[in-house]
Formats: C-alpha cells, structure tokens, sequence
C-alpha cells in the first residue's frame, strides 16, 4: 500500500476531529500490569500475559514490538531469522539484566595508576597476551552484530542480549589495547593463525555455525584464558582487567551453550551439523595450543618468569590446557551434544583431560 | 581493620562476613546483579565436613547454615582443607583485598588447594560469571566491622 500525505486528516484534526483508532480499536491487554521484582522491573516481570509469549516461528518479519497491533500494509524487513530456536536460549532475559547490571568502564574501574614496572619478560608476556586479546575480542562484536539486523524483532530479548555482547566485546578490546600501552610494553604481534580462526567466525554460513564457534567453543577458550589472567595477574591491573572480563565471557558462554541446548531440543536432527562446525574449529583451535605468541607469553605469566618457563616448558600451561577442553566438553555436554571421543585435537593436547578420550555411549 | 570474632568457618563467622560486606549497599549494587548459591566446604583435620551455603541474589545475600550440600543444592561448591582456607582469611585480615594468589580463583585455579565443583557447566560458569561479586563478600573479612553489628 502506497503511503501518503493524509491531507483531510490534517484539517479534521485541526478541527479537533480525532481519528481516535488506535485508542478505540486496541488489541492491548488493557489492565495487565506489570510490577517490579526486588531489582527493579525486569524483563522477567514484563513478559506477562501474551506480551511473554514468544512465537516459535515469527508470523510478520517487521519491527513492529511483540504483542503490539500491527497496521496493515506494514513493510517486510527481510528477517531470515524467523524461528525462534534459531536465536533462544532460556536463561537470555536474566542475562540481559546481569549483563546491564555489571557494566564497567575501562577507564573509571581498573585501578591503571597502579601501575607499577615489571620484569621486561613479565612485560613482554603481558603485552602479547593483551595483543592477541585485543584482536580477539572484537569478533565477538563483530559477529553478532553482523547477525543482529537478520534477527526477527519477536525475539528482541535475544537481540538486546547480542546487543550488550557487542558492548562488552568493545570493552575488552579496549581495556587490552589499553594495558598493553600503558606500561612501556606496547603491542606484540599478530599471527595468521588467530586470524584464521576469526575469519571463520566471520564467514560462518549461518548464526548456528558462528555461535558454535564463537559463544562456544572460541569464547570458552578465551574465558578460561580469563580465569587464568586473573589468577597469574603480576599486579591488581591485571587482577581487575582478567576478573571484570572474566564475569563479562562467562555470560556469553552461557548464552552458547543454552542456546546450543535450546536449539538441539527443538530440532535434534541439527546435531550433526554442529559436529560438522565444532570439527572445522577444533582443527584450527589445535594449531592454537601450538602457536608461541600465545603458548609461551602463557607459561611465561605462569611461571613467574622466563628462566622459570625454560625450565618448566610448558607443565604450568597444562593446567590451562586442561581446564580449556574440560570446561568445553563439559558445556558440549550439558547443551546435549557429546564431543567426548570425536575431538579433533591430537592426543598430545588431550593427554590427561578427564573423559576427552572417552568413546560416546550410543 | 578487625577481625571477625566468631571462628571461620561457623555460620556465625559467615553471617559478620555478609553483615560488613553489605555495609554499603551502593557498593554492592555496582558489582551488579548476582545470582548464585556459592557453598563453602571446610574439610577439618579429622576429615569431617563443615558446610555453609552463601546465597547472592539480586543485591541480596544470605547465610545458610551450617548446612549439607544435598539440601543446600548450590551451583558450585569450594571445597579444601580447613588450613587453605584459613591461609586466605588471614591473608585478607592483613593485607586487605585479596591479591591473585589468595583470591578464590586463584587458590582454585589448579584444583588446589582449594577445589571448585559442580553438577554441570552452568554451575561453574555462574562462579566466573560472579566471581567479583563473590570475592568482594570474602575481602570483607579485612574491613572494619559495620557499626551496631552484631556476631
């Protein structure tokens, strides 16, 4: 229908003449009230009635709010994301709150004048762990927000939710970029590996791939990277930056791996598929366990030292190995998909992780 | 700085714990939202087990306890022998904040001495997901006890 300029309108309503359809003819659920919970009116609390409905599979591909009348004539968005198990997960309106709620700022909340000189390596090591972070992490903006305009309005919780992932992720590219300028060391170096592995989150076919690949199995990687920044921090900047992005990945995580769930539960037939993503990112991930600007600035950290890590080699870094492909088994798991005895990494990496060599029970 | 009178790990212990870190209560709402049942296992030197279940929800935290496990049905457990966790209080009681090594993810990390668990990978993400949260309850053990409380 051909939009135009209503122009009797205009002298009817100047006359006081109202049109008065959308007051008189209203589908809203008129009296349905949402109240606040203990932490203030959350989404949680405002999906009563059918506005806390949420389609399986989006009837209209327009912005038009969820539960709202929709006009006639309304134009088509193109959406290809229209079903709902394609982009839910069950715990995404608590972590649109938690993510809201635990915002920082890079600038305000590290405590970067304190600052003090550290060993050269020490140094070194940080800068390099700071570098392939910063690199890291902006794909994790990158890709969802790629995605988020394909996405039907009727899930916005999950946008909104994919929209503080992209806040997040510049955060961490941010709080990086500045640790690594801020104490004399300056940025490491860049490899073809890394970057591998970001194009193909980048390129991924559909948001089933990229999340796989990115909420899952790369985010995993890199909150347990976190967890152990946190705990080898030479000082309380390094303590903070690791704990505060920490918090931020482990809601991404969470997000992969109940979407992955709820995804599986609605259409069990996909699983395969998702063997199919996580095996093409597991093969370069394997390359990454063996990639020095990562492998040795790790041990360095690890160790307290260069000489130290020369003469441990690379023992501290198992126990980060360990947890790495631990804590993904044991995400794959409870999202429903067994990656236990299908690993594509070579024994050498699975050497001594609990259950990674375990034959899947049919 | 005092130091909290009843004995690690009582409920009592606990309950001052919260009491000063909820002192101010804009500090805590600038951690964020939290949601976790967090349970302290202290395994004693005779191998018997104290637990007590710590409770953050929205900006709220209780103490429950003592308590088992079973019934406390926590998302992630922290277990260790009683001297590990006592090397941490002291350490805050002292020095403040805990640095890396004494934090709970450090002391964690490796799996000693203190040891993270839980029934599923949502349970330990909730522990990443508010560690800052978590440990800002236990760095309270090194601050000055809130005024008109009570052990």
């Amino acid at each position: 229908m051909a939009l135009g300029l209503d122009l009797d309108y205009l002298d009817r309503s100047a006359r006081g003449e109202f049109d008065l359809g959308w007051l008189r003819d209203t589908g809203a659920e008129w009296g349905v009230r949402a109240l606040p919970s203990k932490t203030g009116l959350t989404l949680r609390d405002i999906a009563v009635g059918t506005y806390g409905e949420i389609p399986e599979h989006a009837p209209l591909r327009t912005m038009a709010p969820r539960g709202s009348g929709v006009e006639a004539g309304v134009p088509d968005m193109g959406y290809t994301i229209n079903d709902r198990a394609e982009v839910w997960a069950d715990n995404v309106l608590d972590l649109y709150e938690e993510a809201v709620s635990r915002q920082w700022s890079a600038t305000r909340d590290i405590p970067w004048a304190d600052l003090v000189p550290l060993d050269p390596d020490i140094e070194h090591a940080m800068c390099q762990l700071a570098t392939v972070l910063s690199e890291v992490e902006m794909v994790a903006a990158d890709f969802p927000a790629k995605w988020l305009w394909r996405i039907n309005h009727d899930f916005v919780e999950a946008k909104m939710f994919l929209c503080t992932q992209v806040m997040d992720e510049a955060r961490h590219t941010e709080v990086f970029r500045k640790r690594a300028l801020a104490n004399g060391g300056g940025l490491g170096r860049a490899t073809a590996v890394v970057e591998r592995f970001l194009q193909l989150i980048l390129d991924a076919q559909s948001y089933d791939e990229g999340s796989a690949l990115m909420h899952l199995l790369g985010e995993g990687i890199v909150l347990s990277l976190f967890r152990a920044g946190a705990a080898l921090a030479p000082s309380p900047v390094e303590q903070q930056i690791f704990r505060l992005c920490m918090q931020d990945e482990a809601r991404h995580v969470a997000y992969g791996t109940m979407h992955l769930r709820y995804r599986l539960a609605a259409d069990p037939s996909v699983a395969e598929d998702f063997h199919a993503y996580l095996d093409q990112g597991e093969e370069i991930i394997s390359m990454i366990f063996a990639t020095p600007e990562i492998v040795e600035p790790t041990a360095i950290l690890a160790a307290g030292g260069l000489e130290q890590a020369c003469e441990l080699g690379t023992a501290a870094g198992d126990v980060l190995r360990h947890q790495i492909i631990g804590d993904y088994l044991k995400r794959c798991a409870h999202a429903g998909l067994d990656r236990r005895g299908r690993l594509r990494l070579p024994d050498a990496l699975i050497e001594g992780v609990p259950g990674a060599r375990d034959e899947v029970v049919a | 700085m005092g130091v909290i009178e009843a004995a690690f790990p009582t409920p009592a212990w606990f309950v001052e714990l919260v009491a000063r870190a909820t002192t101010d209560p804009a500090e805590l709402e600038r951690l964020g939202i939290a949601d976790l049942r967090f349970g302290v296992e202290v395994v004693l030197p005779d191998g018997s087990v104290e637990f007590v279940g710590l409770v953050l929800d929205g900006f709220d935290i209780a103490v429950v306890g003592p308590t088992t496990e079973a019934s406390f049905a926590p998302d992630v457990v922290v277990s260790g022998p009683l001297d590990a966790w006592l090397d941490m209080v002291r350490w805050i009681e002292t020095h403040g904040p805990a640095d890396s090594a004494h934090s709970l993810n450090g002391l964690t990390i490796a799996g000693i001495p203190l040891a993270a668990r839980s029934d599923d990978a949502m349970g330990s993400d909730k522990f990443y997901r508010f560690m800052g949260t978590i440990q800002a309850v236990f760095d309270a053990a090194g601050a000055s006890a809130p005024a008109g409380s009570q052990v």
